[in-house]
């Protein structure tokens, strides 16, 4: 350290205007209660269009949701594996990365627990099967990650790219077992695993027995990641190595092993949503059984910039548009497709009111 | 000295009709008055030198001249008659020109299609053999040589620079002016702007030359004005009527203590903090960026770095920090061999630098000036798995202190900062290291005179402190004031190292050029 007499009186600050004013709160909720309505309103027309009357339909979608316990497990149940996944692309975007590849590290993740399970179901305690399934999901959709990760900091591959691509190949590792080696002989020729025996389905919870342990376990995982990004220096040096690369780089930070972690950890965090998906709900692999997680959970990680906490508020948002789009299905004659118009209407609005940056918020 | 008592200049130039007049000219950035009640006026055939330090609003009341910015409040008068400039393109109209401090020119085009694209009139088709005769016959009138057909990626900073002058001039300017001109310049380059000046003083147009360096405007100009924070603080004055201490006062606002000039001399058996041998190194776009270096700096030594702008200064800066793979030779630092090219392998071995571009090599978006700083102390405020906020913000409090550079409030975020604040963030940072090796690369860029001088005391502090210090900068005047040794690359070439007290500018600019010593 440098020290020389005492500082010179003559060095004064620079004038610096102050930072422009993002937090008056009432601009700020007021911006938000105009996205969403506008959202809605665009759905609205959308909902006229095809001869449905928007506020029935609103109205319907919303008893259906919110207004009985039974749909609100549905709705918690949802939001669960949406929740983690978007804590897959929440993780890698504090690296500044874009990871496509929910839908895949789900899948993987879904695969290993059901390997798991028929490889140890009956030969172990059942309790060790979970946990065993759980950390052997988290393990294969880390390791999906990873691959393109290597790629990335080894090669300069787009990581976009490459988890996106691994999708597809996923999907076709599943349909492989299911219709092969894995394939259910008592299942009527449809392609499905072997199902779960019942005492290794995830334990639920509440009146009507519905919410299950992994709803709880992606609650406890949204905490976790939170104080990861938040507390350690390595969520610190992440957010480095994510707003300037080449500031990481100079600060001798080692910028290729945190970008590798920081989506091998995202990765975990869908695996994980493969499995709770499986064990608590599926209970047997089948094909489509993922359908869309992966990219809902980018949707959620983006309307909540990333932000761990707020993303459950934007998974449960999504998780009830989900529930909802039954409803819609039911009441108003529309395809159940149609919430997906929803949810990009609201993604829309979100992004459009104030763009984020990737790992700017903390 | 008050500057009340620095009178206008009564000179040859006093009969000469205003080109430009401006009354009350006021510019507000938002809380911030860049330039307040500005009076200023230029003169056909002078050349009127504005002096002031960074950020005394020098630009902005160019580019008030200029249309760029329209004023909040004054008027501005050309030839007499007030007029509204609301763009580039009315001062253009009126006879003003500006050659900007980064020449815009387009590399990979011609000289006569560069000139070509901003000739008025020009219509859809381009008359080459028509231009190329106008570049030559304008030229000649000036006494300029400029070769048409060559492309300008080809050619020289300065010849650059005349390129640029010249398509202002052909654009119909009488008065041009040219904003820090000299501040990517050799001197024998400064000379051959200054003869082009003064013969466009001959042919009766006006210039402007904003600068801060006093020499040059004693060497050009006729009258002089100078702006402190916004305001003019003395209007037309004419040189020859005042000393360069009333000039440094006016436009610091104090007198400016000068650097100790009693320094220890770096024992000869000092050992090497940084030894350079054979390194050649590649450019981003795999030329050769530079051959056969072979430097030592000493521990308490400061070795300065000279060349015209891109003579592999850049390149040098980050081969010693191992930001930048070595194609052949070494690197050692403290007497131990950089490995490979690594920049944590560097720090560890106590090699700290000060970037040359800090928003695009060291400011992280969204992160304060505490976690700026904190950066470089991980290690040492580890908690845990995480890191000790509270020691953190201590640290840099007493850092700031001791420092002494004044930065701004702790928790502001420093992308949102101006280019100075950044900087102080930049160096407060880097002397708050305990190093071996401090490179700097143009540390006082962006910085006012007293701060510029604090930062001068602090690499003189590490030079004592024992450190070697590797000092790039763009002006000679602070390198030969601040360096035991001056090492002048051209080229990427080294072209000799000399020691300040033993030779001329002159002497350096020639090596700088590529002449030999």
């Amino acid at each position: 350290m440098t020290v020389i007499d005492s500082p010179p009186e003559e060095i004064t600050v620079a004038p610096e205007a102050p930072t422009k004013g993002t937090n008056d709160l009432a601009r700020r909720v007021g911006s938000w209660v105009v996205a969403y309505l506008g959202a809605l309103a665009v759905f609205g027309a959308f909902m006229a269009l095809k001869g449905v009357n928007p506020f029935v339909a609103y109205r319907d979608m919303f008893d259906s949701t919110l207004m009985n316990s039974a749909s609100l497990s549905e709705v918690l149940i949802k939001a669960a594996p949406f929740l983690l996944a978007a804590l897959a692309v929440a993780v890698p975007a504090r690296g500044g990365l874009v990871n496509l590849g929910g839908e895949g590290q789900i899948v993987m993740g879904g695969i290993a627990a059901a390997g798991v399970a028929l490889g140890l179901e009956g030969k172990v305690a059942s309790g060790l099967v979970m946990v065993a399934m759980l950390v052997g999901a988290m393990v294969a959709g880390a390791l999906w990650a990873a691959l393109a990760g290597v790629l990335r900091v080894g090669a300069g591959i787009n990581e976009a790219i490459s988890t996106l691509l691994l999708n597809y190949i996923a999907i076709d590792v599943l349909l492989y077992l299911i219709s092969g080696p894995w394939k259910d002989s008592a299942g009527f020729g449809q392609l499905a695993s072997k199902p779960l025996a019942d005492e290794t389905r995830l334990p639920t919870f509440g009146s009507d027995g519905r919410i299950h342990l992994g709803v709880f376990i992606a609650m406890a995982a949204a905490v976790g990641i939170w104080l990861l990004l938040r507390s350690t220096s390595w969520g610190f040096q992440l957010r480095v190595a994510g707003g300037n690369g080449e500031a990481a780089r100079r600060a001798g930070l080692p910028v290729a092993k945190l970008l590798l972690s920081g989506l091998i950890t995202g990765g975990a965090m869908a695996g994980l949503a493969g499995a709770i998906h499986f064990a608590g709900v599926e209970g047997q692999l089948r094909p489509g059984m993922t359908f869309g997680f992966g990219y809902i959970g980018f949707l959620a990680s983006w309307l909540a910039g990333h932000h761990p906490i707020r993303i459950a508020g934007a998974a449960l948002l999504l998780g009830a548009i989900a529930v909802a789009g039954d409803s819609l299905q039911i009441d108003a004659g529309l395809p159940a497709a149609s919430v997906n118009v929803l949810m990009a209407f609201v993604l829309f609005a979100v992004l459009g009111k104030k763009p984020r940056l990737a790992g700017a918020s903390r | 000295m008050s500057i009340a008592t620095l009178e206008p200049s009564a000179d040859r130039t006093k009969q000469s009709p205003s080109i430009i007049e401006v009354r009350g000219l006021t510019k507000r950035f938002g809380d911030l008055v860049a330039t307040g009640d500005v009076d200023f006026d230029v003169r056909s055939g002078e050349v009127h030198s504005l002096l002031g330090e960074n950020g005394a609003g020098k630009s902005t009341l160019m580019k008030l001249l200029y249309g760029v910015y329209q004023p909040d409040a004054g008027e501005i008068l050309v030839d007499g008659v007030v007029h509204r400039l609301d763009s580039p393109a009315d001062a253009r109209a009126l006879g003003i020109g500006m050659v900007f401090q980064d020449l815009r020119l387009i590399p990979a085009f011609t000289v006569a299609e560069n000139i070509a694209l901003s000739l008025p009139g020009g219509g859809f088709r381009y008359r080459r053999q028509a231009v190329e005769r106008q570049i030559l016959d304008a030229g000649a009138e000036l006494g300029f040589s400029v070769d048409p057909k060559a492309l300008v990626r080809h050619l020289s900073i300065g010849e650059r620079q005349r390129v640029e002058i010249l398509k202002v001039l052909m654009s119909g300017a009488r008065l041009v002016i040219l904003d820090e001109p000299t501040s990517v310049l050799a001197p024998q380059e400064v000379d051959g702007l200054f003869t082009a000046i003064r013969s466009l003083r001959a042919k009766g147009l006006a210039v402007v030359i904003i600068t801060h360096k006093l020499h040059e405007t004693r060497a050009i100009a006729d009258r002089l004005s100078i702006l402190r924070a916004g305001r003019m603080v003395g209007s037309g004055i004419d040189p020859t009527t005042v000393d360069d201490r009333a000039l440094i006062s006016a436009m610091v606002g104090r007198e400016v203590p000068p650097l100790p000039v009693e320094r220890s001399d770096p024992p000869a058996d000092r050992p090497a903090a940084l030894r350079v041998t054979g390194v050649h190194v590649r450019g981003d776009g795999g030329n050769t960026a530079l051959h056969d270096i072979h430097l030592e700096v000493k521990a308490g030594e400061v070795m300065g770095v000279a060349g015209v702008a891109g003579s592999g200064q850049r390149e040098l800066y980050e081969a010693v920090l191992g930001l930048r793979p070595l194609h052949t030779g070494d690197i050692h630092i403290a007497a131990v061999e950089m490995a490979k090219s690594d920049p944590g392998a560097a720090l560890a071995l106590g090699a700290v630098g000060i970037p040359e571009d800090p928003i695009s090599d060291a400011v992280v978006p969204g992160l304060d000036v505490t976690e700026h700083l904190a950066l470089s102390n991980l290690s040492s405020l580890r908690k845990g798995l995480g890191i000790d906020w509270a020691r953190a913000r201590e640290l840099v409090a007493e850092l700031d202190r001791q420092i002494g550079l004044r930065m701004v409030a702790h928790d502001r975020t420093v992308a949102d900062l101006s280019g100075g604040n950044v900087q102080r963030v930049m160096l407060t940072r880097a002397f708050g290291v305990d190093c071996t090796l401090l490179v700097a690369a143009y540390p006082s860029r962006g910085l006012d005179v007293a701060t510029t001088r604090r930062t001068q005391e602090l690499l003189l502090a590490q030079r004592e402190a024992g450190a070697g210090v590797l000092f790039i900068s763009e002006d000679l005047d602070e390198l030969m004031e601040l360096s035991d040794q001056i090492a002048v690359l051209h080229n990427g070439h080294l072209a000799g190292v000399v020691t300040p007290g033993e030779v001329d500018r002159y002497a350096i600019g020639q090596l700088m050029l590529g002449g030999s010593e």
